[in-house]
């Protein structure tokens, strides 16, 4: 039996955005450490987020209001906390990281799914939330009216 | 010659509904796709239109089992968005039903373990033992499944008489060690039955993200009540089991370990219990002074991590999107790769070692 003593050295916490090649620092909000940038790419994260040996956790999506697109968190741990960060989509897509990071699988999927958010670069298994075949049935406000 | 073999959408052992197609090679599997979503219920977006006491009770009903947890996880999300600090007495109470909850899901995960294992006295054993846990949860909340514990700063109920909880708790462990943990930990018929087979290993337990005693069992020692410690964890003094074996055995043997750890915690919680107020602010959301309008909360479920993200709008009675990322959603992909090069015949107890939920996922 092992004792878990997994907290993150603050040396590599505040190495991630030199190691993402931007200026802006982390701001601790709501429980979770946000790097807020319209710098980041989502696929350099993931490579770095592997490098740091971060456990990735989810994707949560948020429709903004009017024509203003999506909000998209993503949001690894590190050693016991949770970094965040949001990319703002203008449109329907963003390049997917299922390539660099299989955890992100099935919630591409049901992003795709609920919102209709289109992860370029990966192809898409038969639907999981089976609500008929179009996408975005369940958070997307067009297509719930 | 190889053939397809579908498996659900009923499963073999679990009465859920989710279909694991087998690819199989004469006995052997080669590959296999799971499909989920049969039951999908939509709560997220339910959730946008029930005001901040409806959405606890709807978020209760994400899952059967660990009904608490969810609403622990969004009662402290929601306490983000305020600042509302649950007092001490509160937090220990958390504890206390948490850690109650994880024994009520670990047996009864381990009376279907034994089932599937063609050990079905153990089944019978675990069951009565999983009625005492429950009986304890009534006794403290008086309900069985949904026990509508946890407001927005505390807890609804107060724990009147804890001795008379830990004498019920100390019975329970006597049981616990005089059954059911020996027979998963030493019997012969249990490592026969479990050893070598559905292994995760440690780089694919990493690469899948997988959490809980999933993770534990392939040698990952994470677990949030030590890394990321809520409530009153960080005044508790446990042990987190961790096994590098990745199989099936190993995923039992770390859940009976954390059944006494559970035990272990159980005890110092309701001994140490400070005397106080169970809840801040009558347990009332105040939605017009919001400090924050999006809010992350994390709890180690029985099943692993649970993750909250809660986002409200000020002077909203509703929220604006809760998005929940479940336990089980992490883990089932996953059993893709452990049921590969497995017996057919395996394949159901290899995927009920995860201890799937698929109310959770399906929520």
């Amino acid at each position: 039996m092992n004792a878990v003593e997994a907290i993150p050295e603050q040396s590599l916490l505040e190495s991630i955005p030199e190691k993402l090649g931007i200026a802006d620092s982390w701001t601790q909000k709501g429980g979770v450490y946000w790097l807020a940038t319209d710098e980041l790419n989502v696929r350099k994260l993931a490579a770095v987020m592997n490098e740091c040996h971060a456990r990735f956790i989810t994707i949560t999506a948020y429709q903004l209001p009017g024509d203003q697109g999506f909000r998209l968190e993503y949001h690894w741990d590190l050693g016991g906390i949770v970094l965040g960060f949001p990319f703002q989509l203008a449109g329907n897509s963003i390049e997917s990281i299922f390539d660099l990071c299989e955890a992100v699988d099935w919630i591409e999927r049901e992003t795709h799914e609920g919102f209709a958010i289109d992860f370029t670069g990966r192809e898409y298994e038969p639907l999981l939330l089976r609500q008929g075949d179009t996408p975005g049935v369940n958070l997307r406000e067009e297509v719930k009216k | 010659m190889s053939y397809k073999i579908p498996m659900g959408p009923y499963h073999p052992a679990l009465e859920e509904p989710y279909k694991l197609d087998l690819i199989c090679e004469g006995e052997t599997v080669s590959d296999a796709k799971l499909h989920i979503g049969f039951n999908f219920r939509g709560i997220e977006h339910l959730a946008e239109s029930r005001n901040y006491v409806q959405v606890i009770a709807l978020m209760e009903r994400v899952c059967g089992i660990c009904s608490n947890i969810h609403t622990l996880t969004l009662c402290q999300a929601m306490e983000g968005l305020t600042g509302q600090m649950p007092p001490p007495r509160a937090q220990y109470i958390r504890v206390v039903v948490a850690e109650l909850e994880r024994l009520h899901s670990h047996v009864l995960w381990a009376g279907i373990a034994a089932k599937l294992m063609g050990f079905k006295t153990m089944f019978m054993t675990c069951f009565e033992l999983r009625e005492k846990v429950m009986d304890i949860l009534q006794a403290i909340s008086g309900n069985r499944v949904n026990y509508s514990m946890n407001c927005v700063g505390g807890v609804n109920r107060d724990i009147d008489d804890p001795p008379a909880i830990l004498a019920m708790v100390e019975e329970l462990e006597r049981e616990m060690v005089r059954t059911v943990i020996p027979i998963f930990t030493t019997s012969t018929t249990a490592r026969s039955r479990c050893a070598g087979i559905g292994v995760l290993t440690e780089e694919k337990a990493v690469s899948c993200g997988v959490v809980g005693p999933t993770a534990r069992a392939s040698g990952l020692p994470q677990d949030l009540r030590r890394a990321a410690p809520y409530a009153a964890y960080a005044e508790m003094e446990f042990d987190v089991p961790v096994q590098t074996d990745g199989d099936v055995r190993a995923r039992l043997l770390v859940r009976a370990l954390e059944i006494m750890e559970s035990c272990k915690i159980l005890r110092q919680a309701l001994t140490k219990m400070p005397p106080g107020e169970t809840k801040t602010d009558d347990g009332k959301f105040n939605f017009t002074k919001l400090i924050a309008t999006t809010a992350t909360s994390r709890v180690e479920a029985p099943r692993g991590e649970v993750m909250y993200s809660v986002s409200w709008k000020e002077n909203s009675r509703n929220p604006s999107r809760i998005h929940v990322r479940t336990p089980t959603f992490a883990n089932m992909p996953a059993i893709r790769w452990m049921v590969i090069g497995a017996r057919l015949a395996d394949t159901p107890l290899i995927q009920a070692s995860i201890d799937p939920c698929y109310s959770c996922t399906d929520r």
